[in-house]
């Protein structure tokens, strides 16, 4: 029980967070999204930071999730939740593709290819006519009301902030217990040394494609949560440029390290509000310099020179 | 050895390009065996892909040291109990109790194997800290992790100080006492004619002696092919004896 402890203190302060901010419309829908920002640094740091893989395609499954569940809901007519399960099931199939992919792909070419992917998203949102409302997308929904045990109820205000804090929580608990285990040893091995990882008996294309499959499902779960924040989805929102965002949050906070995904996506998703009442559009060039500095000077993040420091002032104290 | 043998090649044959690297080799190895086998450098022959050779029970080192590098040397270890690991990922999430059972087996197993080959006191250092040496001791703990019925050493000796050789050496025999088959690729002989127990040596591909050290050390074709002056090689064995 004292292991479960964290996680529902964590649970109970996000919520609680949530339920304060009910009546700050601006500071709550900032925390919804910020909420979504780490669940997606989360599974790309597993992707790219534990596994080693220079995937681009990872903020186009957060718009397949969200489209999907949009357009089975409103386009097709289905229930919530057959819209839910079948739109982490393309999600599964899409991703399972990708991860084919990167068994014949590495680095580089991989990245390359997984952009396209990605790019190829956008261009079927684009064209995609009634059924993705093109350029213009989807708006004007609302959550359908839940029906349980014969009484309809709708998730608005602090009890929606309450569930992405709860899918923020689920993202994070999967990919900790993942990483601790055989499978994220496995994972970190075939970035290190796919040969050596091959010959110890790890099954590298199968590691691989069971990787894509995990982030990128619970990519669509964050985007399908984010549905239903804006209540519009459109390409703009689901741009190229969000995924590279993700990979400076990762690097920033420190690749591999769960903390430094939180970290990175937290800072990161602050900065622009932090600095454009300073600096206005001069922040992007800030943010570019602080980007290049911390490449040079701290490759392994925020969270490497956190334990560096401790390191080094706790030997101090000993 | 009257127990079949662990691993059985019949009429090895490879060829890389026009060049016949190893032609029509039969050999076997025994179960708690260290057999030697000395001949043109040459990668472990197999049809299997990597995974299902570590599968079937064969582990291997590397000759130039292949560590995850951003892991520390127990988490490598633990990488080759991978094959002993067996929870879906369900169970990995849900914390079931056989996974964790499972975990604190292989667990208990990298420690000890650790302890085995002496780096217990560097367990949890990352692996970019540890010497030459200490890395190719880590190979072995890593391969043995895996609960091999053979242990393949590639060049093992390749790079080692003569008392790191001294040291490797020892833990081979420990690992063929547990009665894992040893096979030692190497082209050292003053590593690999005091410990292997039977030496088969190939020559352009061909088995030209397959006997105990001291046949392979007297063997004209051996001598004429590796050895150079029979009489150099003895004069230094005695030396080293002395």
């Amino acid at each position: 029980m004292t292991r479960a402890a964290p996680w529902l203190a964590a649970a109970a302060a996000m919520i609680a967070v949530a339920f304060l901010l009910k009546d700050f419309g601006y500071y709550s829908d900032q925390y919804r999204k910020l909420m979504l920002w780490v669940a997606l640094a989360l599974g790309f740091n597993f992707l790219f930071g534990i596994a080693g893989q220079v995937a681009f395609s990872h903020f186009a499954f957060y718009g397949i999730g969200a489209y999907a569940v949009v357009i089975l809901t409103f386009k097709a007519g289905l229930p919530l939740g057959a819209a839910v399960v079948l739109g982490l099931a393309l999600c599964a199939v899409l991703a399972i593709a990708v991860g084919i992919a990167a068994t014949r792909l590495e680095g580089f070419y991989l990245a390359l290819a997984t952009m396209a992917f990605a790019q190829l998203f956008l261009v079927v949102l684009t064209e995609g006519g009634v059924v993705t409302g093109g350029a213009g997308g989807i708006a004007n929904y609302r959550l359908p009301a839940l029906e349980v045990g014969g009484r309809r109820f709708t998730l608005t205000g602090p009890y929606y902030t309450s569930l992405i804090a709860l899918v923020l929580l689920a993202t994070f608990f999967v990919f900790w217990r993942l990483d601790r285990s055989y499978f994220g040893r496995a994972c970190r091995a075939i970035r290190d040394n796919p040969e050596a990882a091959a010959a110890m008996g790890v099954d590298v294309a199968r590691t691989k494609i069971v990787v894509f499959t995990v982030t990128s499902v619970l990519a669509g779960a964050a985007g399908m949560a984010y549905a239903f924040v804006d209540n519009i989805v459109n390409p703009p929102v689901f741009g190229l440029e969000n995924v590279f965002l993700l990979l400076f949050m990762v690097i920033i906070g420190g690749s591999g390290r769960h903390a430094g995904a939180v970290v990175g996506a937290i800072l990161l998703y602050m900065l622009p509000y932090v600095l454009t009442p300073l600096i206005g559009h001069h922040q992007a060039l800030v943010f570019g310099i602080v980007m290049v500095a911390a490449m040079l000077f701290r490759p392994d993040g925020l969270v490497g020179a956190y334990d560096r420091l401790r390191a080094r002032y706790g030997r101090g104290a000993a | 050895m009257s127990a079949p043998p662990l691993l059985s090649a019949r009429g090895l044959t490879k060829r890389f390009g026009g060049l016949v690297a190893v032609d029509g080799v039969d050999f076997d190895v025994f179960a708690g065996e260290i057999l030697g086998l000395i001949g043109p450098k040459g990668k472990p022959i197999h049809g299997l892909r990597p995974h299902d050779v570590a599968g079937r029970g064969i582990m291997r080192t590397f000759q130039h040291n292949m560590p995850f590098a951003g892991m520390s040397l127990i988490d490598n270890v633990l990488v080759g109990c991978h094959r002993r690991m067996q929870s879906g990922l369900a169970a990995l999430v849900m914390g079931s109790r056989r996974a964790a059972a499972e975990e604190e087996k292989a667990r208990r197993r990298a420690a000890e194997l650790i302890g085995f080959v002496g780096l217990g006191d560097v367990a949890d250092t990352p692996v970019v800290n540890l010497s030459f040496g200490q890395g190719r001791l880590l190979e072995v703990a890593r391969g043995l992790a895996g609960e091999p019925r053979l242990m393949l050493f590639d060049e093992p000796a390749a790079g080692l100080t003569p008392a790191e050789a001294e040291r490797l050496s020892d833990i081979i025999r420990g690992i063929a006492k547990r009665g894992i088959a040893v096979l030692l690729i190497e082209h050292d002989m003053r590593f690999l004619l005091p410990l292997a127990e039977r030496v088969i040596v190939l020559n352009f591909g061909r088995k030209i002696a397959d006997g105990t050290p001291d046949a392979i050390r007297r063997d004209p074709a051996v001598v004429e092919a590796y050895l150079g002056e029979a009489s150099t090689i003895g004069a230094g064995e005695e030396a080293a004896r002395a």
